[in-house]
C-alpha cells in the first residue's frame, strides 16, 4: 500500500477513536457556574484564615520594620549586623518579623521536603505554592533591607529567592521533575543549613545572622 | 457582535456575553477534550476547567491571537496536565520496542482493526499522539496546533509524521485489509 493510500485509510479507521458524544452544553455550563461561585466563596473564606491574617501583619510590620532600618541606619556603615541588630528601639519591629520569617521558611521548605519524600509524594500539596508566594513577597522585601547589605545573608535571601519562586510555581504546572529539582537545588546550596545558622536560637537572645 | 466586542462584554463582567462565548467555543473545546481522554467525566471536567481559567484570565487576552487559538491552547494545557497527574498515561513515553511488544501480545486476542487502531493511538507518546489526533482526527491545522501546544510548526509536521509512521509500523499486518 503507498503512503498516501495508507495514511487516507488511516485517517479514515481513527475517526471512531474515542468519538465524542453530542457535546453536553447544559450540564457543563452548571458546572462552570456552580464551581466559579464556589472557588469565589473559597478565596474569601481564605482571607479570613489565621496564617493569611499573620501573615499579612507580618508583612506590614516588615515593611514598616524595613522602611524604619532604611532611616536608621547610617549611610555607608560597613557593620551592618551590628545596626541591624544593635539595641536600639526602632529596629526592634524589624527583628521581629525578620527572625518570624526565617522561622516560616525554614518551616515550608523542611515540610516540603518532607512531604515530597512520602512514598505517596513527590507532588507536595498547592498550600505550599502559596505560602511560598506568600514568602516570596517577604523575601524580596527583605533584600530591600539594609540586611542585604550583610553578603552571608543576601546570599541566602538570594537562594531563598530562587528557591521559592519555584515552589509558588508549582501550583499551575507540577511534576515530580520539577519537585525533585527544587529538593537537589536545597541540598546543593546547603539552604536549610544556612536558614538555621541565620535564624536566632529559640529562647535566647543570640541573633544569627540577624 | 464582534469577538472583540464580545470580549470587552465578557471583561465588563457580562453573564450573557460569557455564556455567548461558551457556546461559540464549548463545542470544538468538548471534542478535543473527550477525543484525548476517552472518557466523558474527564472531558466534561477538562471543558469546565478550560472555561473557568478563561474567563479568569480574560483581562491578560491582548488579542496578538485569535481567541479560539487563545481558548485551545488553554484547553490543552488542562487537558494535557489533568491526563499526566492521573497518571492514566504515565507510559506514554515508552519506547518503540516496548510498544511493539504489547501489540504483538496482542495481536491473537484483539485481532479488530478499531481496537487495534485504538491500541496503537494509546501507546503513541504523548505529543505524537495529541498532534495525530488534532490534524488527522479533528481536522486542526499545522499553524492551529503549534499555536496550541505552543511549538513550531516544524514540530507539528514532524511529530505527526512520525506518528505515522509508526502507526504503520504497529499496524504493519492490517495493510493488507485495507487494500481489499
Amino acid at each position: 500500500m503507498t503512503d498516501d493510500r495508507f495514511e487516507d485509510e488511516l485517517e479514515r479507521a481513527a475517526q471512531d477513536y474515542h468519538r465524542p458524544p453530542e457535546t453536553p452544553r447544559e450540564e457543563i455550563w452548571a458546572r462552570i457556574t456552580a464551581e466559579r461561585a464556589r472557588r469565589r466563596e473559597a478565596r474569601q473564606a481564605i482571607l479570613f484564615r489565621p496564617w493569611v491574617r499573620w501573615s499579612l501583619a507580618a508583612a506590614a510590620v516588615l515593611t514598616l520594620g524595613v522602611g524604619i532600618g532604611r532611616l536608621t541606619v547610617p549611610h555607608g556603615t560597613a557593620d551592618t549586623g551590628a545596626a541591624i541588630g544593635g539595641r536600639t528601639g526602632s529596629d526592634f519591629a524589624y527583628r521581629v518579623a525578620a527572625t518570624q520569617y526565617l522561622t516560616r521558611t525554614e518551616a515550608l521548605l523542611t515540610d516540603f521536603r518532607a512531604e515530597a519524600r512520602t512514598p505517596q509524594g513527590g507532588r507536595p500539596d498547592a498550600q505550599f505554592a502559596a505560602q511560598a508566594r506568600d514568602l516570596l513577597v517577604t523575601t524580596r522585601l527583605m533584600l530591600s533591607s539594609p540586611a542585604a547589605k550583610d553578603q552571608r545573608l543576601k546570599s541566602l535571601l538570594e537562594d531563598l529567592e530562587v528557591m521559592l519562586a519555584q515552589i509558588a510555581q508549582l501550583a499551575a504546572d507540577r511534576n515530580g521533575h520539577d519537585v525533585e529539582f527544587i529538593n537537589q537545588g536545597l541540598d546543593q546550596r546547603s539552604v536549610l543549613l544556612r536558614l538555621r545558622a541565620a535564624s536566632p536560637a529559640p529562647g535566647t537572645s543570640a541573633r544569627g545572622a540577624l | 457582535m464582534d469577538e472583540r466586542e464580545l470580549i470587552a462584554r465578557v471583561r465588563a463582567g457580562d453573564p450573557s456575553a460569557e455564556r455567548t462565548l461558551y457556546d461559540a467555543h464549548v463545542d470544538r473545546v468538548y471534542r478535543v477534550a473527550y477525543r484525548l481522554a476517552g472518557d466523558d467525566e474527564l472531558a466534561r471536567e477538562f471543558t469546565q476547567e478550560t472555561f473557568i481559567r478563561a474567563f479568569a484570565r480574560l483581562d491578560g487576552f491582548r488579542g496578538e491571537s485569535a481567541l479560539s487559538t487563545w481558548l485551545h491552547s488553554i484547553a490543552m494545557s488542562v487537558a494535557l496536565n489533568g491526563l499526566r497527574k492521573m497518571k492514566r498515561f504515565r507510559r506514554r513515553e515508552a519506547d518503540l520496542e516496548e510498544a511493539d511488544a504489547v501489540a504483538t501480545t496482542r495481536r491473537e486476542s484483539e485481532p479488530d482493526l478499531k481496537r487495534r487502531l485504538a491500541h496503537a493511538i494509546d501507546e503513541l507518546p504523548e505529543g505524537y499522539r495529541t498532534v495525530f489526533l488534532l490534524h488527522d482526527v479533528e481536522g486542526y491545522t499545522h499553524e492551529e496546533i503549534a499555536a496550541a501546544l505552543d511549538v513550531e510548526t516544524g514540530t507539528s509536521k514532524a511529530q505527526l509524521s512520525r506518528a505515522r509512521a509508526k502507526l504503520r509500523e504497529t499496524l504493519a499486518d492490517f495493510a493488507g485489509e485495507w487494500t481489499r
